[in-house]
């Protein structure tokens, strides 16, 4: 079995998970949470092992680079650090609410990956600017942060949820099952910390990686000013909380466009230099 | 911040204003949004070179706009200078402002005696320790030292109290990070004041001593030349480049100083200045190969640039005056010069493709004897070949800013580790005398993370059960 195919299967193990979080919250039965979780870590085990395959397909191809290097494989990547983060998360805490809404990004991304048409799977061999050791620091320390903003992103939305419903209180409602938003807030917070500092250490490595490559630390071409319009919304968060005691909605509000800016920083600017070239032919 | 009010309501002059303007955080919040928001437009807007298309099909007037307000260069315009030395100044005066108060958080030692802090600690964090109670109370201040260092006591009675602290220092990692935000940005401001940036591509066996400078159409003398040995070139099946690697040798005065490899991500460095495997090409070489057809009689002969060889047949001098990539959009072309033994001189224009110049090239030009292969009779001339040398492109520059930035990039991310993960603990420990023992009572402050706190005060409750005995 080649690692693409284990990963098209790893979809539907997460979507399963996905499915067994949301019974959970609905139905309120713990079994499910307890089904759920086991599903997920199955599921991120056959990920691993299928990010190590892949790994060593490419050097049975005599083409042996780790598994980084282009759009399908940063997907899988992303899926990958979303859910370890997410299970990490849960362990911590001891609450699974938020693999109702973490698990769909999981799911999304390899599915992406596995069916989307137009990301090529085939295991492609490296041009001479992506060999570097930079290049693994550089999209290892992007994709944890981009996985603690996705769930930063999932910790808001459940919050925004939660400060909607506050007046009606049905009881027996999910919503009595989510932690209190003093507690979201501040694990919302831990998260967004992690974020950034490895928002951080992922842009110095890649201005490292260009500045070997390229000869420039900074050459505001527009993924790298994405990345720093990123780390801009995520540095005011921070300063609106520490500095300015900005908490609740308001930081859930800014988390939600500073995910928007990751989505874009990832997908958006392809599309964007598309139309540079598109404008140069 | 408690710190404002020695500066702001002060008084009302001018620097009262301005350093309630720049200690102020929402001017902070606002200009980091402003600054992602003009970045954003960066990146909506084609930039330098690749503007130039875009701003051709613009309209004059808004051309004009955009023009003015330096909308094709944002990040260098200045705007974004204003807005980034708005920046460097709210980040000055915030620290300025606040760091009398983090100064006294930092150096303030709270009196160790101290009741209330105790009431309604989790008894977890009480432990009973049986024995002499001169002896304990020894036992307990040297552990403490041992772990925290300094140590302040008040000894009583009845009871005796500890004060120790941990991670004070960290009040500083929010400055760390701050002064490091300064160096990367004066980094980036000695880079492009004493910096240059350039690119020169040079043909295998060549050599040269300028450059281009990116964004200027000047030419920069280095001061050296630089040769380039060897270029090699290997691909996958694919037929994508799999590396490709330069090798170079550094000239000073006709000397040879310095030689070296260059490939993709292993830039050489000589005298303050970097170079970098950028790109490669071909360009036409100085030889081609030239057929002549002459009464049925067919021959190929190879001719140098700048060099004449005698014609097949023995009907004079052939002489090569000038080889084109790419003449008049009809593709590779030479002026080759026909010395006859008898008459004048003709000179010609050979193309690799015949057929598409006659079907481009406009009747009178093909009348001409200049566009004719065949004007020199018996001759006609055909190109077979035009030789092509790799050239290597290289990236050219310096930057005294680098190491800088380089400097504080590791001290950004330090501080934040410093910032984010730890916290100054202030514990106070009571001892007091109970039955055949001493009862101790753990109890601490933290300025971040309770649940990291707790966790330190159970850990050293603990400890000190296990240990002082």
């Amino acid at each position: 079995m080649t690692s693409s195919t284990i990963l098209s299967y790893v979809t539907f193990i997460y979507f399963t998970g996905f499915t067994l979080y949301l019974l959970m919250m609905v139905m309120g039965k713990k079994s499910f949470g307890t089904a759920a979780t086991f599903v997920s870590l199955a599921g991120l085990v056959a990920h691993s092992a299928a990010i190590v395959l892949r790994w060593m397909e490419s050097y049975q191809l005599g083409i042996g680079h780790a598994p980084l290097s282009n759009l399908y494989e940063s997907l899988i990547f992303f899926s990958w650090t979303v859910t370890l983060f997410y299970l990490v998360v849960e362990w911590r805490t001891k609450n699974r609410v938020l693999g109702a809404f973490v698990m769909p990004i999981s799911s999304l991304a390899l599915a992406y990956a596995s069916f989307s048409p137009s990301v090529n799977s085939r295991i492609q061999p490296l041009v001479p600017a992506l060999k570097s050791n930079w290049l693994i620091a550089h999209v290892i320390t992007c994709f944890f942060s981009y996985a603690a903003f996705a769930l930063s992103f999932a910790l808001s939305i459940i919050y925004l949820i939660k400060l909607k419903n506050q007046g009606a209180g049905r009881a027996g409602s999910f919503l009595n099952r989510i932690p209190d938003s003093r507690v979201l807030d501040e694990l919302n917070y831990q998260i967004v910390i992690i974020g950034f500092l490895m928002l951080t250490l992922g842009i110095i490595t890649g201005s490292v990686w260009a500045h070997s490559a390229w000869g420039t630390y900074w050459g505001w071409d527009p993924k790298e000013t994405w990345s720093l319009i990123t780390w801009l919304i995520y540095a005011s968060v921070i300063h609106a909380r520490i500095a300015r005691g900005w908490e609740g909605k308001r930081i859930a509000v800014l988390c939600i466009v500073g995910f928007a800016c990751v989505i874009f920083t990832y997908f958006g600017v392809n599309y964007l230099a598309g139309l540079h070239s598109y404008a140069k032919s | 911040m408690n710190a404002t009010i020695n500066h702001g309501t002060s008084k009302k002059s001018g620097l009262g204003i301005f350093w309630r303007f720049f200690s102020s955080v929402k001017l902070t919040i606002a200009l980091l949004v402003i600054l992602a928001a003009v970045s954003v437009i960066g990146t909506l807007i084609p930039q330098r070179e690749g503007a130039i298309d875009f701003a051709m099909g613009m309209n004059p007037r808004l051309f004009q706009v955009f023009m003015s307000l330096n909308l094709f260069d944002i990040y260098h315009s200045l705007l974004f200078r204003i807005i980034l030395g708005f920046l460097v100044m709210n980040l000055v005066v915030c620290s300025i402002d606040r760091f009398p108060v983090t100064w006294k958080l930092f150096s303030y030692i709270p009196s160790p005696d101290k009741s209330r802090i105790f009431q309604d600690i989790p008894t977890e964090q009480t432990c009973i320790l049986s024995g002499n109670s001169k002896h304990i109370l020894n036992r307990i201040e040297e552990f403490l030292h041992k772990r925290y260092g300094k140590v302040f006591s008040k000894k009583g009675d009845k009871y005796s109290s500890f004060f120790v602290q941990t991670g004070r220092f960290s009040r500083f990692g929010v400055y760390i990070v701050h002064f490091s935000i300064l160096l990367i940005l004066a980094g980036g401001l000695v880079g492009s004041l004493f910096g240059f940036e350039g690119y020169v591509n040079i043909v295998e066996s060549d050599k040269t001593d300028k450059i281009h400078v990116r964004g200027s159409r000047q030419q920069k003398n280095l001061g050296f030349e630089i040769r380039c040995d060897r270029f090699t070139v290997s691909y996958y099946k694919s037929g994508m480049p799999k590396e490709y690697k330069s090798e170079i040798t550094f000239i000073v005065n006709g000397k040879d100083v310095k030689k070296g490899t260059l490939l993709v991500n292993h830039p050489l460095h000589f005298r303050g200045i970097t170079f970098y495997q950028a790109s490669y090409g071909t360009i036409p070489g100085k030889k081609i190969i030239l057929r002549a057809v002459m009464n049925g009689k067919s021959f190929s002969f190879p001719v140098s640039l700048q060099k004449s060889v005698p014609l097949p047949g023995n009907g004079g001098e052939l002489l090569l005056e000038d080889i084109r990539d790419n003449l008049v959009g009809i593709g590779p072309a030479v002026l080759i010069s026909i010395l006859p033994r008898h008459g004048e001189k003709i000179s010609m224009w050979i193309f690799k493709n015949p057929a598409l110049a006659k079907s481009r090239l406009p009747e009178p030009m093909l009348k001409s004897p200049k566009f004719n292969p065949s004007a020199f009779r018996p001759y006609t001339f055909f190109l077979e070949g035009v030789d092509t040398v790799y050239y290597t492109g290289l990236q050219v520059s310096k930057d005294p800013g680098v190491p800088i930035v380089w400097a504080g990039c590791v001290i950004l991310v330090t501080g934040l580790f410093i910032t984010f993960f730890m916290s100054h603990r202030r514990i106070w420990i009571r001892a007091e005398n109970h039955k055949s023992g001493v009862r101790v009572r753990v109890a601490g402050m933290a300025n971040r993370d309770p649940v990291g706190l707790r966790r330190h005060l159970l850990k050293l409750t603990d400890d000190l059960r296990k240990h002082v005995l």
